[in-house]
């Protein structure tokens, strides 16, 4: 089993060095896609998100069709109201952090301080999250609705290959269109620019690797947890072990290529989260710290104004809390759940959205009162 | 002509961003009457695409160079 999981680790940091650079170099940040689409009414970053979840979608189901991936993957279950209080939470903590749970690890990887205090804030509010995880498992099971199904497919009965067919039929006439009026190019005067569009087609190839070698697609936010339990572990060792969440084993699967029990938690011990999670946080900041130094662009700033430094923790904060309380984060959910339809993700979305919104309103109104610094 | 510096790296986003449209805002009628030039500082690689984007839009004259670990975006003379 310790074989299997260091060959599951190396393979996940490889994963995510590869996303660490592709997503500095792409500036690939799914909470300005969403951000923008309120504070700019901008939506060409929101169309590189549209296209990679498309070729997710496409992707996983073929592995399905091929029948060698579990279907759903775990550890998704079945769509419960409260995802859509998550996912407003998120919104709101990911436009206050100036990036997902994914995007602070790149900006943090090439140098933003502030991403390190988002960094600093979803650990925490995943450690206050452990708190109340009884009673918000409670109220999960209360408020949950088509018990036994987990994706839409299967909720209405149908073969999942028949949504899918659908989506890309109208997908690719979407796609195409934009092609001709030219709006997948950006142009960008940064150095060792990648076309956005290039990497939301890499990052679901990534996912679909993802999917193949550990049996589900990319997550980080129980990584996110176990390092606290780490830290809370070392710091208040009696407590943690009173702690439910800390005992819960979130995973626990048999691979479907090598029938590898796959167990784990957000415990403070080396289990399959170790080998999956953790691993792709290194590689996502290290890969993007790589980029950003080969680019000799990395530089740590610290001079900001101080309401930065407030926001950047509270949405870390929040994002922490609500990456829990919606049983993942929006890497998870939209880039795994979403491609295979499942009603926990379009739960998750339809809070993202106004969460988003309200997140916009409060930076410009509150975080961004009185302006920056001029010299 | 005066140039006008802005330091804003470091800075959160979307800040960056705004903090530009606003003083592109403010100077607008300088900036067309030539009298003065914008030079932003920035570090967000993000900020280096979309005010170049947005100052183009609103009809002035963009120039981005790369200094040692920060861009300089420099907008000037309006041609509305």
């Amino acid at each position: 089993m310790d074989n299997s999981y260091t060959l599951i680790f190396l393979i996940c940091l490889v994963l995510g060095l590869i996303s660490g650079i592709i997503m500095h170099r792409s500036d690939f940040c799914i909470a300005g896609m969403f951000r923008d689409l309120f504070l700019l009414k901008r939506t060409v970053m929101l169309r590189m998100l549209l296209l990679l979840v498309a070729v997710s979608m496409l992707l996983f189901e073929l592995l399905r069709q091929y029948g060698t991936a579990l279907y759903p993957f775990p550890p998704t279950g079945s769509p419960s109201l409260a995802t859509i209080i998550g996912g407003l939470f998120f919104g709101i903590g990911m436009v206050l952090a100036g990036g997902c749970v994914v995007g602070t690890l790149y900006k943090m990887g090439s140098g933003s301080f502030l991403s390190f205090i988002s960094f600093v804030g979803i650990i925490s509010g995943s450690l206050l999250y452990a708190e109340i995880h009884p009673w918000w498992a409670a109220f999960v099971k209360r408020t949950t609705i088509f018990k036994g199904s987990v994706t839409i497919p299967q909720i209405i009965g149908i073969d999942p290959g028949v949504p899918v067919f659908v989506m890309m039929a109208f997908a690719s006439y979407l796609f195409f269109r934009w092609y001709k009026e030219g709006k997948w190019e950006r142009p960008s005067h940064v150095s060792g620019y990648i076309q956005p569009w290039k990497t939301a087609v890499f990052l679901a190839f990534i996912g679909l690797v993802s999917y193949i070698a550990v049996g589900k697609p990319m997550g980080v936010t129980t990584g996110y947890t176990k390092l606290g339990a780490y830290v809370e572990n070392f710091l208040f060792k009696s407590h943690l072990d009173g702690t439910a969440l800390f005992k819960a084993m979130s995973l626990n699967y048999v691979h479907p290529l090598t029938n590898i029990r796959m167990q784990g938690g957000a415990g403070p011990s080396f289990d399959v989260i170790s080998a999956i999670e953790l691993p792709l946080i290194i590689g996502i900041i290290l890969g993007s710290a790589f980029s950003s130094c080969l680019l000799k662009e990395f530089r740590l700033y610290f001079n900001v104004p101080y309401k930065q430094y407030i926001s950047a923790f509270a949405g870390g904060f929040l994002m922490g809390i609500a990456a829990r309380l919606s049983q993942g984060c929006n890497v998870a959910h939209l880039l795994g759940g979403l491609p295979i339809l499942t009603g926990q993700s379009i739960f998750f979305l339809a809070g993202l959205f106004p969460g988003a919104w309200l997140g916009s309103r409060i930076f410009v109104n509150v975080v961004m009162k009185k302006g920056g610094q001029r010299s | 002509m005066s140039v006008i510096k802005y330091d804003i790296c470091g800075q959160i986003c979307p800040s960056t961003l705004l903090i530009a449209l606003k003083e592109i805002n403010d100077y607008s009628q300088q900036l067309m009457d030539g009298e003065v030039t914008l030079a932003f500082y920035t570090d967000n690689r993000d900020a280096v695409t979309t005010i170049p984007e947005s100052a183009v839009n609103m009809g002035y004259k963009v120039n981005v160079t790369k200094k040692e670990k920060c861009y300089m975006i420099e907008i000037s003379g309006g041609q509305k």
